[in-house]
């Protein structure tokens, strides 16, 4: 999982592909991934949506995680085909739902990640803006982009603090509520008063202007986007012709 | 009381759903441990409580608890946890904000009732195992046999379905009352609420 949700800075790496298709790619592959029964024609297109994030992860120069992810599926994958037959009773239980999940979920976990890790906020942010999508959800998200990592780091310096006085390590653990109390409630006052801060600064600049903004993301739907797209969109209609 | 929403409210909404997802991504990660797995549709609304009965006591227009609930689902389906959290996170927000209003956003009891309903949303990314479930299971019967395969779904029956529901509500409620005696232990002293 990524520390920041989403980067501020743009990806280094030549290989890029544009929100829209990336939104449309996660669309159609976890519907895929977790909804799909993997019979019939879907035999031969789920592995092809579990090696896609897997090959994108890796042009965009995040081979370290694919090859974790990949791992991870693998000995999903092994352990169902091994373990499953050797428990029964509530281990049996454990392993069905571990395992389910996890083979289900890992490929498209891993396509999530890579839309959030090579997808900067102002062009996520753009590509919201063309589709239309109107700004009672534009303006909550880009705000709460903005907040994560103030979040994070007010959490972080809240645990700094904490431990500088003592209060931690093994003697909270006892008390998850009391870990609780001490963490989150100095993290949501900081917050909160940023945010207000926050919004009294984007109200002087006009965030509540009733115009069009203008974004200085420039998005290109390029030939790959477009061979992915209507890869996906095939991909989708044999899905629908299973259900 | 039913003026339509500011951009100053969509700022709040935007600062308090940061925090809201954050807490709740972060107790979503204790289910890599698979023993934490099941128990998550109660943690994640217990603890993710206390910044939610902050986030309502700012609440104070019809709408807020929908787009908060639309965001969410969202940012499930960008991590890659599939789309039916975006449609459950518009239902129990909306339904969530029928319930504020008709305490006119001031009722106490309301408010905890709103989020023990809002909680259910998470649901929503269990949605699909349940009704892909039977092709799962049918795809294995060729390598397991018949037996062992109805064995398997004995393990995982559809009532589960609803006990995990009832685990999220219940998570909820906890979740709201926790958060509210956090509230005036700290916020209302503070003179913060």
């Amino acid at each position: 999982m990524p520390r920041e949700l989403m980067q501020s800075s743009p990806a280094q790496g030549r290989f890029s592909l544009d929100p829209r298709s990336k939104l449309l790619l996660l669309l159609t592959g976890s519907t895929i991934l977790i909804a799909g029964s993997p019979q019939g024609i879907m035999t031969y297109i789920r592995p092809v949506f579990v090696l896609l994030p897997l090959a994108l992860l890796f042009l965009s120069g995040r081979s370290r995680v694919a090859g974790r992810f990949a791992l991870i599926y693998l000995a999903a994958l092994l352990a169902e085909q091994v373990l499953l037959p050797l428990v029964s009773g509530l281990g049996g239980f454990l392993l069905v739902a571990v395992l389910g999940i996890l083979t289900r979920f890992i490929p498209s976990l891993a396509l999530g990640y890579y839309m959030v890790s090579t997808t900067t906020v102002s062009e996520f942010i753009a590509a919201m803006e063309r589709m239309r999508i109107p700004r009672q959800v534009v303006i909550p998200f880009a705000v709460m982009f903005r907040f994560f990592p103030t979040v994070l780091e007010e959490s972080r310096a809240i645990g700094d603090a904490m431990r500088m006085r003592g209060i931690g390590g093994i003697r909270l653990l006892k008390n998850p509520l009391t870990m609780l109390e001490y963490r989150l409630v100095p993290m949501m006052m900081t917050t909160v008063k940023i945010g207000e801060e926050l919004s009294a600064s984007a109200l002087t600049r006009g965030l509540g202007n009733p115009v069009a903004r203008t974004n200085i993301c420039r998005l290109r739907f390029g030939v790959v986007d477009a061979l992915l797209s209507a890869m996906a969109v095939a991909a989708f209609a044999c899905f629908l012709t299973t259900v | 009381m039913n003026r339509k929403l500011e951009v100053k409210d969509l700022i709040t909404i935007g600062v308090y759903t940061a925090i809201y997802f954050v807490v709740f991504f972060m107790c979503g990660m204790l289910g890599y441990i698979p023993v934490f797995m099941l128990l998550i549709p109660f943690i994640c609304p217990f603890v993710a409580g206390i910044p939610f009965m902050l986030y309502l006591t700012k609440v104070d227009r019809f709408g807020m608890v929908t787009i908060t609930g639309l965001i969410c689902g969202i940012m499930m389906f960008l991590t890659g946890m599939s789309w039916p959290p975006i449609f459950t996170g518009i239902g129990f927000g909306l339904l969530a904000d029928f319930i504020l209003k008709s305490g006119r956003y001031q009722s106490a009891g309301k408010t905890v009732l709103a989020y023990t309903v809002f909680s259910i949303w998470l649901m929503g990314a269990m949605l699909p195992l349940y009704f892909m479930r039977d092709s799962y299971f049918a795809a294995m019967i060729p390598t397991y046999g018949q037996e062992y395969v109805d064995i398997l779904m004995a393990y995982t029956p559809a009532w589960s379905f609803y006990a995990l529901t009832v685990t999220a509500a219940l998570g909820g409620l906890f979740g709201a009352l926790l958060g509210k005696s956090v509230l005036k232990k700290h916020f209302i002293r503070a003179g913060l609420v």
